[in-house]
């Protein structure tokens, strides 16, 4: 079995395996990484926030299930729900298919971005943070 | 300690993701739950089942021993047929639940489950002292493999020149597979038509036969599509098909009538047997709580521990829940109160903090037989 994981460069991560990437207008896509939907495997549902939801940075906003197991998810910032993936209601593989790209889960309106960005990993660190949870 | 290894670990080890499971190395899939699943459901799969127990019970009071341990009537058995049977304390709670053969007069085999190995094992050779058999642990020695599916005869008619459709469901007959000496009993944990295949003479540290069987049953069930399945699907065929765990959703804390299993206790056998008494005397007053199947009517996978909730208030506790692919949603098995345990009623899990709504329907199995199961409209 491969234990290789696709960290994209240019995207920051949490420790608990969220993604975010910064798009030109300021909001946020949100979703998990690569090495989240291969330890969850074959995701089946995803329990996802309103639109227009508060969140703050760190915590839970909804969860995703797999055959095996349920996860939940955290916020990587504070912010505004303003849109949610509605495509994932009917085709929760994405999150296995496509993490990074189809399977985005939330876009938010960050609050405190700059600030809140210091908690979070770049790529680099967060592929050490990987390598750390396999000793 | 030290986890220990199936006689077909070195195909899992390339294969499969492994994960810990009562102790052994196993696969928990190869490619994924839910392929794995479908394969068993709508062609054919194989499963290695050499983590479970293997017992030889020989001699001239083989019969009257077992007959004492196990709540089923093992008298009326006949060389070659195999029985599911329970064996219980004398609380009535269950030791153990498994499927007794018959191979001869004298001779009966035991399939235990993968935890009880050790405890069964035990508690046989406690009971055995008064009478004469011989009791032996063959678990090391003969590997177990289930090919199951609608496609499993099929599949190992090519490996084969016995006439694998003369075995009906729950005989055996021990035959020469893939040029191996086997018994070969048709019988399975999945729901669908398919056999058990134990390997005689095949020791752990030896494992080639076993390997090599294995491949040529792969090979053999290619053209159908055939996939190597780990204890993913395994679980969750048997959940859609209504069969009880044993560890979730009986033990020795449950006893068969309230785990709906009444029909495999013989409270008129003809000889006595562990339990008995109190398994009279539960039966007379009536179960307090049964094992029911729920379906679910909102979105959310119901798991083990989950509390069920009727009327505002807690009525039963899920055992038994995933996700079931023939029917894309969540089911579970788990025990209610009585008066919450009847067919239709709407009842909701709670989900972490939220309750969703499901309803209590007929879980044995889950799925439409016409669609699905050993019972299948056949094309």
């Amino acid at each position: 079995m491969s234990e290789e994981y696709e960290i994209p460069d240019g995207l920051y991560y949490t420790e608990d395996h969220e993604w975010l990437k910064v798009l030109e207008d300021g909001t946020v896509l949100v979703g998990i990484t690569d090495y989240a939907q291969k330890s969850l495997h074959e995701v089946v549902y995803i329990e996802l926030p309103n639109v227009g939801d508060k969140m703050k940075q760190k915590e839970v906003f909804g969860s995703v299930e797999s055959v095996k197991a349920v996860s939940d998810l955290y916020s990587p910032v504070s912010g505004a729900v303003e849109e949610i993936n509605e495509e994932l209601a009917d085709s929760p593989e994405f999150i296995n298919s496509d993490p990074y790209g189809k399977g985005w889960i939330v876009k938010i309106a960050p609050k405190n971005l700059d600030e809140e960005m210091e908690n979070l990993l770049n790529a680099e660190r967060y592929r050490e943070h990987l390598e750390s949870l396999k000793q | 300690m030290t986890l220990r290894h199936t006689h077909l670990y070195d195909y899992h080890k390339v294969h499969g993701k492994i994960v810990d499971f009562s102790g052994f190395e196993m696969p928990v899939w190869f490619e994924g739950i839910i392929p794995e699943h479908n394969a068993v459901r709508n062609a054919v799969g194989i499963f290695d089942t050499s983590h479970m127990g293997r017992i030889f019970m020989i001699g001239h009071d083989a019969e009257a021993l077992l007959d004492n341990l196990v709540t089923n009537d093992v008298s009326r058995l006949e060389p070659m047929e195999g029985l599911y049977t329970v064996a219980c304390n004398e609380h009535g709670g269950i030791k153990d639940d498994f499927i007794t053969y018959r191979l001869a007069e004298d001779r009966f085999f035991l399939v235990p489950n993968a935890s009880n190995r050790e405890k069964d094992f035990n508690w046989i050779l406690e009971h055995a002292k008064k009478f004469d058999v011989k009791v032996t642990d063959v678990s090391d020695t003969v590997a177990m493999m289930a090919v199951q599916g609608p496609q499993a005869e099929e599949t190992l008619q090519k490996i084969t020149l016995e006439s694998l459709s003369e075995i009906r469901r729950f005989k055996c007959r021990e035959i020469i597979l893939g040029g191996y000496k086997a018994l070969v009993a048709r019988t399975g944990y999945t729901g669908e038509d398919g056999f058990e295949a134990y390997l005689w003479d095949t020791p752990l540290s030896t494992p080639s036969k076993a390997l090599d069987l294995w491949e040529k049953i792969l090979s053999a069930g290619k053209e159908f599509g055939i996939k190597p399945c780990g204890l993913g699907a395994r679980d969750s065929l048997r959940l859609e098909a209504g069969l009880s765990l044993y560890g979730n959703d009986i033990d020795e804390e449950t006893n068969p009538f309230e785990a709906r299993l009444g029909f495999v206790v013989k409270l008129k056998k003809r000889r006595p047997f562990i339990g008995r008494a109190s398994l009279a005397r539960i039966n007379k007053e009536g179960a307090k709580r049964l094992l029911v199947g729920i379906e679910m009517i909102d979105r959310g996978i119901p798991r083990h521990g989950y509390e069920i909730w009727r009327e505002g208030r807690q009525v039963g506790r899920v055992t038994s829940g995933g996700f079931s692919p023939a029917l894309d949603v969540g089911i579970a098995l788990g025990y209610v109160t009585k008066e919450h345990s009847e067919l239709g009623m709407e009842v909701a899990i709670k989900i972490r903090e939220r309750l969703a709504k499901g309803k209590i329907v007929k879980s044995h199995p889950f799925y439409d037989e016409a669609k699905y199961g050993y019972k299948r409209e056949r094309t």
